[in-house]
């Protein structure tokens, strides 16, 4: 291939691959790119191959092979030949406040609720009994309303729970809050 | 040859969610509404996930051990080194989401004595899997609440379904071959008779909260159970009785522990059907993919 300047290529390259990156999208969530999900951790540029680091929202999250075929398919251009790795690296564990605020408005728009309030607690110590149980409030993503209840943790995928709006008595999804904590 | 201690720690963690994401997955289909087969399903797939990380890195550490499915499928049923209580059958309700409260609650005592691990690849797994954990946990809790401050019939399904499951739950922290050079060396931060101490502790508040302290208080004079076939336990005679008692407003346990085996490989009956079923396929099949 033809370098058009000795300077820097590789970040040249680096940016032409993160911009083919975003063309890539959740194949659960497809208004939603990899990029705006905030699991792409990084990008190294090298002289024969380009690696991409990917995090995976949850760790049997079963799309991973098909996102790591579309990055595959999606960069060849914009990688100009090299190599093509794409590796899922377990640190830093993915948590929801990666995903970038035109994430959230994707999730919104396919009909999931965005990540919001507080992730449960995985300590060793006494866990809190709570009397009548408040369950998490998603805000429904039909409506609006704060009205609602959450009927379960888990749903369709890992990433996602359901809950039910009392306002417009739509069933709904939400993507599920993953806080670290400390 | 004796195996690497860090070995044994990886498999016993490895092991235990495979084997318990295996009885979790038998209710996809038959759990007693939608919403709760959605839920073990998807539980099912975070453990086996986690046993996949595990037995990856383990692979990767020891090349000799081979890759992630050998591991998982091709072993044979004295190599693997889950606790016992993991391999039980899932029997009814009451036992189900009792054995999955005292095995999530006991899982996050460990993750988080393992989160400062200095193997730093298994600290980084373990910080990974609070993530995910926390979300089982609260769904155990969920249900342990719902049951206990139900109807009488759901509350005394979950009392038994405890008092079933604590004497193979204390085995969760059966000792490590070789646990003081783990300890030793940071790998494993506390000792399992600490983290013991802490869960029980722990488990001991919440049941109280509960009004349900009395299936521990049944187990002050029970000791260390054996696994023999399905349901049935039998004392371990020869083995240290570590005992449940609460002292100054906490429960404690008592005495030295050895566990009952699952660590070193020794499993109940239970465990051949459940190998059968879970390896039949890649035995079958040497080499395939999928």
């Amino acid at each position: 291939m033809v370098r058009q300047t000795d300077e820097l290529p590789a970040v040249d390259d680096e940016a032409r691959v993160r911009a083919a990156l975003r063309n890539v999208h959740d194949p659960e969530i497809p208004p939603l790119s990899i990029v705006d999900l905030g699991i792409v951790e990084r990008v190294d540029v090298a002289d024969d191959a380009v690696q991409v680091t990917l995090l995976p929202t949850f760790a049997g999250c079963p799309a991973l092979d098909v996102i790591r075929e579309d990055v595959i398919a999606a960069i060849g251009h914009a990688a100009g030949g090299r190599r093509v790795d794409v590796r899922f690296a377990a640190s830093p564990p993915w948590t929801s406040d990666r995903i970038t605020p035109a994430g959230r408005e994707a999730l919104r728009s396919h009909g999931l609720t965005p990540p919001s309030g507080e992730a449960p607690a995985a300590t060793g110590g006494p866990i809190p009994i709570r009397l009548g149980s408040a369950p998490e409030r998603a805000r429904c993503p039909f409506c609006g309303s704060d009205d609602t209840v959450r009927e379960s943790a888990f749903g369709p995928t890992l990433c996602r729970s359901t809950h039910f709006c009392n306002a417009c008595r739509n069933p709904f999804e939400a993507f599920k809050p993953k806080l670290g904590r400390g | 040859m004796t195996e690497d201690p860090r070995l044994t720690l990886a498999l016993a963690l490895a092991d235990d969610e495979l084997i318990i994401g295996h009885r979790h997955s038998e209710w996809t289909g038959w759990a007693p509404h939608l919403e709760e087969d959605l839920a073990f399903s998807s539980i099912a797939q975070d453990e086996m996930a986690h046993a996949r990380l595990l037995y990856r890195l383990i692979g990767e550490t020891w090349p000799a051990q081979g890759e992630e499915d050998r591991l998982a499928l091709g072993r044979e049923p004295p190599e693997y080194r889950n606790a016992v209580m993991c391999e039980r059958p899932n029997r009814e309700w009451g036992y189900t989401i009792a054995r999955q409260y005292l095995y999530d609650r006991a899982d996050a005592v460990r993750l988080e004595a393992l989160a400062a691990s200095s193997w730093s690849e298994l600290a980084d797994l373990a910080r990974l899997m609070q993530l995910e954990e926390a979300y089982h946990l609260d769904h155990a809790e969920t249900w342990v609440r719902r049951l206990a401050e139900g109807p009488v019939t759901g509350r005394q399904r979950l009392a038994d379904g405890l008092e079933a499951a604590i004497p193979e739950a204390l085995a969760l922290f059966e000792p490590l071959p070789d646990e003081p050079s783990l300890v030793g060396s940071g790998v494993l931060p506390s000792s399992s008779e600490e983290m013991l101490g802490r869960w029980l502790a722990a488990l001991g508040e919440s049941l109280e909260a509960l009004s349900l302290d009395y299936v521990l208080e049944r187990h002050r004079p029970v000791g260390e159970m054996v696994p023999t076939g399905s349901g049935e336990m039998a004392p371990a005679a020869p083995l240290a009785v570590p005992g449940v008692e609460r002292v100054d407003g906490r429960w404690e346990h008592r005495g030295s522990f050895a566990g009952s085996g699952g660590r070193a490989g020794i499993h109940s009956d239970d465990f051949a059907a459940l190998w059968e079923n879970l390896t039949g396929m890649y035995r079958a099949h040497p080499g395939a993919k999928w």
